[in-house]
C-alpha cells in the first residue's frame, strides 16, 4: 500500500509550488530509495526465513508495491507527468485491492486453530461487506454522479476506510476471544492497521481540501512515513515464529449450546444477584 | 467518500485497539503458556464474594437512618464515605466475576465448531448489558451514594425479570442436560 505517494509523486504534487527544488531534494531521494531497499530486504528475509510461504498475501503485496515503485519510477523518468499520474493511480488502485488479501490472511492464519471465532469473523466481515454494498448503492441512487465525480484520492480513501473497519472488527474479535497473536502476525497486524488508519486520515484530508499546498504536504507526509511502517514490519518478520496454538482441543462432549446455556445461566444469576443486592 | 470526522474516529479506534494489542502481546503469550486451555466453566462456582447479608446492607437505608438519628455531621460524613467505598468495591468485584464468566465462555467457544451466531450474539448482548449496568451503578454510587442508587435498582430488577422470561423461552428451545463443568460431562 503504500506507495501511497511515492517520492516521484510528491514531486508532481509540489511541482506547482517549487518543482525544481523538490526534485532536487535529498530527502525525497532518501525516502524513495530507503523504501525500495526496505521492501527488498523484507522480501529477502521473507524468502530466506520461509515466511513468504506462510504469509503469501502479505509478501505478494510487498512484491507488488516494490514493482509499483520501480515501474512508476521508470515511467516518471521517461514520460510526462500526466502519464505518470495515470500509471500511478492505476497501480495504486490495484495495490489497494491486493492489500485486501492481508485482511483475509490475518483471518486465515490467526484463526486457523479457532473455528468458533473464525465463524464469527466470517459473519462479521460478510456483514461489513453487505453494509458497504448497500451504502454504495444508496449513494449512487441518491446522486448518480457520485462515482464519476469522486477523485482518485477519495476512492482510495473510501477503500482504505473499508479495510480499516474490517481490521477493527477482526482485532476486536481477536481481543474479545483472547486469541493470541504470534510475533510475526502481531507485527503484520500492528503495522498494517497503523498504515490503514494513517492512510484513511491522510487521504480523507487530502481529498477534502482544495489547497495544493496542504495536499502536497499530506502527500509528502504520507511518503515520508512509509519507510517507518516498512521498518515496523521488518523487525517482527526478521525470522519465523509460529503462532501459539491451544494446548488442548475442545472435548467433543462440550457442544456449543451446552456451553452457551451454562454461560447464559451464570450471567442471569449475576444479573439477579446485582438486582437483588441493590434492590434489597 | 468518508467524511473527516468518520476518518478521525476510525483512525483513533484503530490506534487504541492496536496499542492494546501491542501492550497485551507479550502478556498474552505468557498467559497462554502458564494457563490451561481446558475451559473452566464451573457452573457452581460462587459468583458472590460477599455474603448476601452484608451486600444487602450496603444499599439498605436502615444504617443510614440510624446514623442520621445521631445528628452527628462528622459521623454522617464518615459513614457516607465508608459506605460508598464498600459499595464501589462490591461493584468492582461483581464486574470482575462477570468478566471471568465471559472469559471462560470465550475460551471454550472460540474452538467450538458448532458455534451458533444468534446464541453467541445474545450472550454477548447480555454480557454488555450487565457491564453497562455495573458501570451505571458505579457512576450512580460515585455521584449520589449507595442509598440513592435505588432508581437504578428498580430498573435492574425490571430488566432482570424481563430477561429471565426471555431466557426461559430460549432454554425451552435449546434445552439440554445441565452442564456442571468440564469434568462432569
Amino acid at each position: 500500500m503504500l506507495c501511497i505517494f511515492p517520492p516521484t509523486r510528491v514531486s508532481i504534487g509540489l511541482r506547482n509550488l517549487s518543482s525544481s527544488e523538490i526534485r532536487r531534494s535529498m530527502l525525497t531521494q532518501v525516502i524513495w530509495w530507503s523504501s525500495i531497499a526496505l521492501e527488498s530486504l523484507l522480501l529477502f528475509r521473507g524468502f530466506r526465513g520461509k515466511l513468504a510461504s506462510r504469509y503469501p498475501a502479505f509478501y505478494f503485496y510487498i512484491f507488488f508495491v516494490l514493482l509499483q515503485d520501480l515501474v512508476c519510477f521508470a515511467i516518471r523518468r521517461s514520460n510526462s507527468a500526466k502519464e505518470y499520474e495515470f500509471a500511478y493511480w492505476t497501480a495504486e488502485f490495484l495495490c489497494v485491492l491486493v492489500s485486501c488479501g492481508i485482511v483475509l490472511e490475518i483471518y486465515r492464519v490467526g484463526l486457523a486453530a479457532y473455528p468458533g471465532t473464525a465463524r464469527m469473523a466470517r459473519r462479521l466481515l460478510g456483514l461489513i461487506f453487505v453494509i458497504v454494498v448497500v451504502k454504495t448503492m444508496v449513494n449512487i441512487a441518491v446522486d448518480p454522479r457520485w462515482w464519476t465525480q469522486a477523485t482518485a484520492k477519495g476512492v482510495e480513501g473510501t477503500l482504505r476506510g473499508i479495510q480499516g473497519v474490517a481490521v477493527v472488527s477482526l482485532v476486536a474479535l481477536f481481543l474479545f476471544y483472547s486469541i493470541p497473536f504470534g510475533r510475526n502476525l502481531r507485527g503484520i497486524v500492528l503495522s498494517y492497521g497503523l498504515l490503514v488508519g494513517f492512510s484513511v486520515i491522510c487521504l480523507t484530508f487530502a481529498s477534502s481540501t482544495a489547497s495544493l499546498r496542504v495536499q502536497a504536504l499530506l502527500g509528502f507526509l504520507y511518503s515520508a512515513i512509509y519507510p517507518v511502517f516498512l521498518t515496523l514490519w521488518l523487525v517482527p518478520l526478521w525470522s519465523y515464529e509460529a503462532n501459539p496454538l491451544p494446548k488442548y482441543p475442545v472435548p467433543l462432549e462440550q457442544e456449543y449450546q451446552r456451553i452457551a446455556s451454562a454461560t447464559q445461566r451464570r450471567l442471569q444469576d449475576a444479573r439477579s444477584y446485582v438486582a437483588r443486592a441493590v434492590g434489597s | 467518500m468518508i467524511g473527516i470526522p468518520a476518518a478521525l474516529l476510525l483512525g483513533t479506534i484503530l490506534l487504541f485497539l492496536l496499542l492494546f494489542v501491542a501492550a497485551r502481546g507479550s502478556m498474552g503469550a505468557r498467559e497462554l503458556s502458564s494457563r490451561s486451555d481446558v475451559p473452566l466453566l464451573d457452573d457452581d462456582a460462587p459468583l458472590d464474594p460477599c455474603p448476601s447479608e452484608i451486600v444487602a446492607r450496603i444499599f439498605s437505608s436502615e444504617d443510614w437512618e440510624f446514623v442520621a438519628e445521631t445528628k452527628s455531621l462528622q459521623l454522617e460524613k464518615l459513614f457516607r464515605r465508608e459506605r460508598k467505598l464498600v459499595a464501589l468495591a462490591w461493584v468492582h468485584q461483581t464486574s470482575m466475576a462477570i468478566r471471568r464468566i465471559m472469559r471462560e465462555h470465550t475460551q471454550a467457544t472460540r474452538q467450538s465448531r458448532d458455534l451458533h451466531i444468534a446464541t453467541e450474539t445474545k450472550v454477548v448482548l447480555l454480557y454488555a448489558q450487565l457491564m453497562f449496568l455495573c458501570g451505571a451503578l458505579f457512576l450512580a454510587i460515585q455521584s449520589a451514594g449507595p442509598q440513592r442508587a435505588r432508581g437504578l435498582a428498580v430498573y435492574a430488577d425490571t430488566l432482570s425479570q424481563r430477561l429471565a422470561d426471555a431466557q426461559h423461552a430460549l432454554q425451552t428451545v435449546t434445552a439440554g442436560p445441565k452442564f456442571h463443568g468440564a469434568s462432569s460431562s
